[in-house]
């Protein structure tokens, strides 16, 4: 009898780090890119005791691996006794992995790993693998050959285990999966493949006097998605608040189009949305607060029209962090939170073609890698939509259509070789566009200036480089400089006409500094320049009496020029761990100077200190804070004066406050609190005094305050389960003038619960579910209005405060489902999304009759089946 | 968004059109001359329906664009009283800008000399406008209350100027009914439930063109474009309001067979304060088969 290994489970081990090792931070880390794999797997002696009373069993084990891929700790997470936990520990200890790594390079990790034991009755007691392959006819002819290769991806298996037991054989694969078996007597044998992770697979054969048989084992895999993170104990200290949730976690929610940029709305502090736009509406700021980033190059609109899917290929995407509040100076020009998503730095070195289709557009990736050691990895990735060609069966044939499209590419080289420098570029940009046709003879309004045609069009180019080095053990650089285009336009009717065609060249650079494990000093610069095309034809000059007489002559208005604006924001940020385990106490303090020029028009100037710490309190307790100033510069139209003078409006301010905890709740359960305050200062609003060219439109008198609470309990991707309950409870308040009344905020919603959870099934089915529920959004109330005679329309009396109402609350359940299919050359993944599935009452606005006698809602989120399909070949 | 708005469920259906009469409404006013200048007497018309009660009259005032806000003049009700002429303080009234109470006072209004002295010389010939104020009473029985969404309150701005060619209110000739023309006044027969393409015809100078003195002081030639509005009390149009030249909506009749007299009535506005309306009268009997 001996004993032989089976690997129940070895991935996604997202488990407490128990000590002398600091608990991870999982959520607040990188993922990474490059997961460890078992280079040599040590076998175990069967316990003696086990084989005496021929017990079977299987030992969870916690193993710690470093940079190196060495095992630094064994840990029993699940005992089997009868002496397997303390041979298990023994053999795991000499194991050997390739070291996981993030974006950054190697580092340590832990993972989850169950070592078998199970009885061999058709071994001889006492006899090994090794002595049994010592037993072979090492010099006899090949009569059995063959090669393993893994399911759906065609990948040659090496080191992988073959038996015949008939014959007390076995052999292993090469690096090539070939395997065989000399001098074997003809008759019909079955050959028995075992690996970890992978379904044991018995295959009989024919051997043939004098013929060498071949055969092709197609192993199948056990988990064919993609892990995701696997969890680091390297913890970033200085963002407070990042939560990163993995690739695998989230395609799989319900509601998200399988696009992990949406995923952020299902976090702590992210409001609801309206009609699912993606509007980025975080800890009470308004959407344009927050700033977007792909690879830290800023752009404006991160989602296709609609808001259903993001402007980057989710094949592409690496990790998208979500920082509501409290990040560090490195991010900045913004008042609200920022969501940085980075594309991959990790391509696989055999080629992979992947196609996805769903209900709204269709697209593929290329991933592969080039060079004779596979150093040069490459992404191409192409979706366009055709939602425009399914609309008409949904649409009366009545003479109106309205055609969405839309498209996106993207494009990524990166460098992944043994050289210290690291390189990359990636490329991207994305069209969107809408035309919206009424009959011959339908009346839009009664305005003259507005019939016709409304069609609008965006799009946004980018292409950026990065570059990381490394000097010894202290310093390292990074550099990247990007150039891009945005183009926006609006056609309504004849009349109106709005073209803008945005350049902006950017450059990140940072040096740091690495003293010591104590203390680490980063200096940066976050520059930007830009300049800006636009034209803009109204029937009528806005600042005319034409604005407010609806019977004056309209005259024609142009206005066309070019604007420039730079801002070079260098920033400093030090990290001290004042503690002698660097671990337990982190200060993070920083300040970023905010300098926005906009030439001849306006400049702005604010610098932003900000400080966070975390405190290790106890082995699962981490307490957190920070505090800081934010500023954000005015739009470039806000700037604009009609007399071309300079402007007189100011950055907006934040001075955003946070403290919370993280409690862990055994190996995969951890819960964080966090209490925020946010006052705003210096927020712009219209110019109540505007009476003539003098003026500004714009004014900075606004003030505000948002405060609130977040909860999320989070069950890590452990096993078959994931998912995580986020509530939030969140107030957020404007005045916009000194002596008017406060009122909410437009998005104010005090109660935001989101429920999500996916359990994997077996026969890779899954299955998810998402329950939401907020509070509805502030309303004003209005009544019977008075009659405008000349324009037939009403104006309506408010008979409330604004925003002293709320509408109805929002709820929904939202299912998924998943199975995946494997074939021999490739994988086929059938899913149905099920949004809103129990038909939840969803009103996103107050509509008012003609003349606000009566008043219904419009509701936003119908039931809406969305199936599709991704396929996956390797090659 | 885009799709969501498409399949979303909308209520808005189950609520009240504006083509809709089923209360009191001031649908349209008229000032005669449409632009006058200083000095000239205005009288006014309105078109006023009530359907489900009789109408008891209207209270007429007059502001400045500057006295003016978005509800138009502001008025004291308190100055209306019950809305019985004999409990009104006329002096108040009047200082409040008081031109009539219909049907006892018809309203009339005089420009003032010096209404356009504010204005630069140059300006005078597109002039300002001056604001009138409207609100409209259905008829009270002995102890009756007003409640508030009983009155109607309306405002229009009666351009004044020097204008070399001063608009005129368009006026409608008459209609057609699946082309066949209709006589001014005359009464229409219609199938219950059938639907009918209604045309309003415009008498040949409804569409005026006139002479505007732009910012540079280049005077240029324009043309109305007037838009059309169109009410009914039962059946329903294909669309509320329709832009000249496409002056006719598609009017299904309604196929209730209590039904027996209707009326469908259009408002011509050529957007530059002028204004005309036309009633047309509806009998129905029962479609043929």
């Amino acid at each position: 009898m001996s004993a032989w290994f089976l690997l129940l489970a070895a991935h996604a081990a997202l488990a407490d780090t128990p000590a002398p090792a600091p608990p991870p931070a999982e959520a607040e880390l990188p993922p990474l890119v490059v997961e460890p794999t078992l280079l040599e797997f040590v076998q175990a002696p069967y316990p003696a005791a086990a084989t005496a009373e021929r017990r079977e069993g299987s030992v969870r084990l916690l193993i710690e691996i470093d940079e190196a891929g060495l095992v630094t700790r064994v840990e029993v997470l699940e005992a089997a006794g009868f002496g397997f936990d303390e041979a298990a520990v023994e053999a795991a200890r000499a194991f050997r992995f390739t070291p996981a790594q993030d974006a950054t390079g190697p580092v340590p990790v832990a993972i989850e790993f169950a070592y078998g034991f199970v009885l061999d009755s058709a071994r001889v007691e006492g006899a090994t693998p090794d002595a049994a392959a010592a037993a072979e006819p090492g010099e006899a002819p090949i009569t059995l050959e063959g090669t393993i290769v893994e399911m759906g991806t065609r990948r040659p298996m090496a080191d992988h285990l073959l038996r015949i037991d008939s014959l007390n054989l076995e052999t292993q694969t090469d690096a090539e999966g070939r395997w065989s078996f000399r001098g074997l007597p003809p008759g019909s044998y079955t050959v028995r493949a075992v690996h970890p992770g992978y379904d044991t697979l018995d295959k009989t054969v024919e051997v043939v006097a004098g013929s060498v048989t071949s055969a092709r084992l197609w192993v199948r895999n056990q988990s064919y998605a993609d892990p995701g993170i696997l969890g680091s104990y390297r913890r970033e200290t200085d963002d407070v608040t990042r939560r990163t949730i993995s690739m695998d976690e989230a395609r799989r929610i319900p509601g998200t189009f399988g696009d992990p940029i949406r995923v952020v709305q299902n976090l702590p502090g992210a409001a609801r949305a309206p009609l699912g736009s993606g509007l980025l509406i975080i800890r009470g700021s308004n959407p344009e607060d927050s700033r977007v980033y792909v690879d830290g190059m800023f752009i404006p609109y991160i989602y296709h029209l609609g808001g259903f899917e993001s402007v980057i290929n989710p094949d592409l995407v690496q990790s998208v962090d979500y920082l509501p509040g409290g990040y560090g100076p490195h991010y900045g020009r913004s008042t609200g939170g920022t969501v940085d998503a980075t594309t991959r730095t990790s391509f696989p070195e055999r080629n992979e073609l992947r196609w996805s289709t769903d209900a709204l557009d269709s697209g593929g990736v290329w991933l592969g890698s080039l060079g004779k050691e596979h150093e040069h990895g490459v992404g191409v990735a192409a979706r366009a939509s055709y939602i425009d060609l399914l609309l008409p069966a949904f649409l009366a044939d009545d003479g109106f259509s309205v055609v969405p499209r839309w498209w996106d590419f993207q494009a990524k080289y990166q460098y992944q070789g043994k050289r210290p420098d690291k390189f990359s570029v990636l490329a991207f940009g994305f069209r969107d566009s809408l035309l919206v046709s009424t009959p011959t003879g339908y009346a839009q309004g009664t305005d003259a200036d507005t019939q016709g045609d409304i069609a609008t069009e965006y799009s946004t180019y980018r292409v950026g480089a990065t570059w990381d080095r490394a000097w010894g053990n202290h310093w390292s650089a990074r550099v990247a400089p990007s150039f891009g285009t945005d183009e926006a336009a609006l056609d309504v009717g004849n009349s109106f006409r709005l073209i803008q065609t945005k350049y902006t060249a950017e450059v990140r650079g940072e040096v740091r500094y690495e003293h010591d494990e104590h203390l680490a000093v980063v200096s940066g610069i976050d520059a930007i320049f830009g300049w800006a095309d636009f034209a803009i034809e109204l029937p009528f000059n806005p600042a005319s009496f034409a604005e407010i007489d609806p019977l004056a002559e309209r005259e024609p208005y142009t206005l066309s020029g070019t604007a420039t604006g730079w801002g070079p924001d260098p920033w400093l940020r030090a990290t001290w761990k004042p503690l002698a385990d660097p671990d337990k106490l982190a200060l993070n303090g920083g300040v970023r100077l905010m300098y926005v020029i906009l030439p001849d028009e306006n400049e702005v100037l604010a610098a932003d200190p900000r400080f966070s710490f975390r405190w290790q309190a106890a082995e699962k307790t981490a307490l957190k804070g920070s505090t800081g100033l934010y500023h954000q510069p005015p739009q470039p139209f806000q700037s604009y004066r009609p007399d071309d003078k300079p402007a007189a409006v100011g950055a907006e301010q934040s001075w955003s406050s946070s403290v919370g905890v993280e409690q862990g709740i055994g190996p995969a359960v951890k819960v964080e609190l966090e209490g925020f305050y946010k006052d705003l200062t210096d927020l712009i609003v219209s110019n109540s005094n505007f009476g003539s060219l003098d003026d500004s439109y714009f004014v900075n008198t606004g003030v505000g305050r948002a405060y609130g609470m977040e909860l999320i309990v989070r069950h890590e991707p452990v096993g078959n389960f994931f998912g995580w309950v986020s509530y939030t409870l969140s107030r957020s308040e404007r005045q916009d003038r000194p002596g008017e009344d406060w009122y909410l905020f437009d998005y104010d919603q005090t109660h935001i619960l989101t429920a999500v959870g996916s359990y994997k099934l077996p026969y890779d089915l899954s299955i998810g579910a998402k329950v939401q529920y907020t509070t509805g959004n502030p309303s004003t109330p209005y009544s019977l209005g008075v009659y405008d005679v000349d324009q037939d329309t009403y104006s309506a009396f408010p008979t409330g405060a604004y925003n002293s109402e709320r509408l109805p609350p929002f709820w929904a359940v939202s299912a998924r489902f998943d199975k995946l299919f494997t074939f021999k050359a490739w994988q086929l993944l059938l899913y149905v999304d099920l949004i809103n599935a129990l038909h939840g009452e969803n009103p996103e606005f107050e509509q008012y009759n003609y003349d606000y006698t009566e008043k219904t809602y419009f509701k936003g989120l119908p039931f809406i089946p969305s199936p599709g399909f991704e396929a996956k070949v390797e090659f | 968004m885009l799709i969501i708005q498409i399949l979303s469920a909308c209520d808005s259906a189950s609520m009240a059109e504006s083509w809709q009469i089923d209360r009191l409404r001031v649908l349209a006013v008229a000032a005669t001359p449409a632009e006058p200048r200083p000095g000239d007497v205005v009288t006014f018309d309105a078109l006023i329906l009530s359907p489900a009660k009789a109408l008891g009259g209207s209270a007429w005032f007059v502001c400045s664009a500057e006295a003016s806000s978005d509800y138009g003049c502001e008025i004291d009700p308190a100055l209306l009283g019950s809305g019985d002429p004999e409990d009104m303080d006329l002096e108040a009234l009047q200082a409040a800008g008081f031109i009539g109470y219909l049907p006892a006072i018809p309203p009339a209004w005089i420009v003032p000399d010096d209404f356009l002295d504010a204005l630069p010389e140059a300006d005078r010939l597109e002039g300002t406008f001056a604001m009138t104020y409207i609100t409209a009473f259905p008829e009270l029985t002995e102890g009756q209350e007003l409640a508030e969404d009983d009155v109607e309150i309306a405002y229009k701005r009666v351009p004044v100027s020097l204008a070399t060619t001063p608009n005129h209110n368009p006026v409608v000739a008459g209609w057609k009914v699946d082309g066949f023309e209709i006589e001014d006044g005359a009464t229409v027969r219609l199938d219950r439930g059938q639907a009918y393409t209604v045309e309003c015809v415009l008498a040949e100078d409804a569409v005026e063109t006139y002479t505007f003195r732009n910012e540079s002081g280049e005077e240029e030639e324009r043309t109305e474009e007037p838009y059309l509005s169109w009410y009914l009390q039962e059946g329903t149009f294909d669309q509320t309001n329709t832009l000249h030249p496409f002056d006719s909506v598609v009017y299904f009749a309604p196929d209730d067979p209590t039904l027996d007299a209707q009326a469908i009535w259009v408002v011509v506005r050529d957007r530059r304060g002028g204004m005309g309306w036309a009633t047309l009268n509806l009998t129905f009997s029962e479609s043929e088969p």
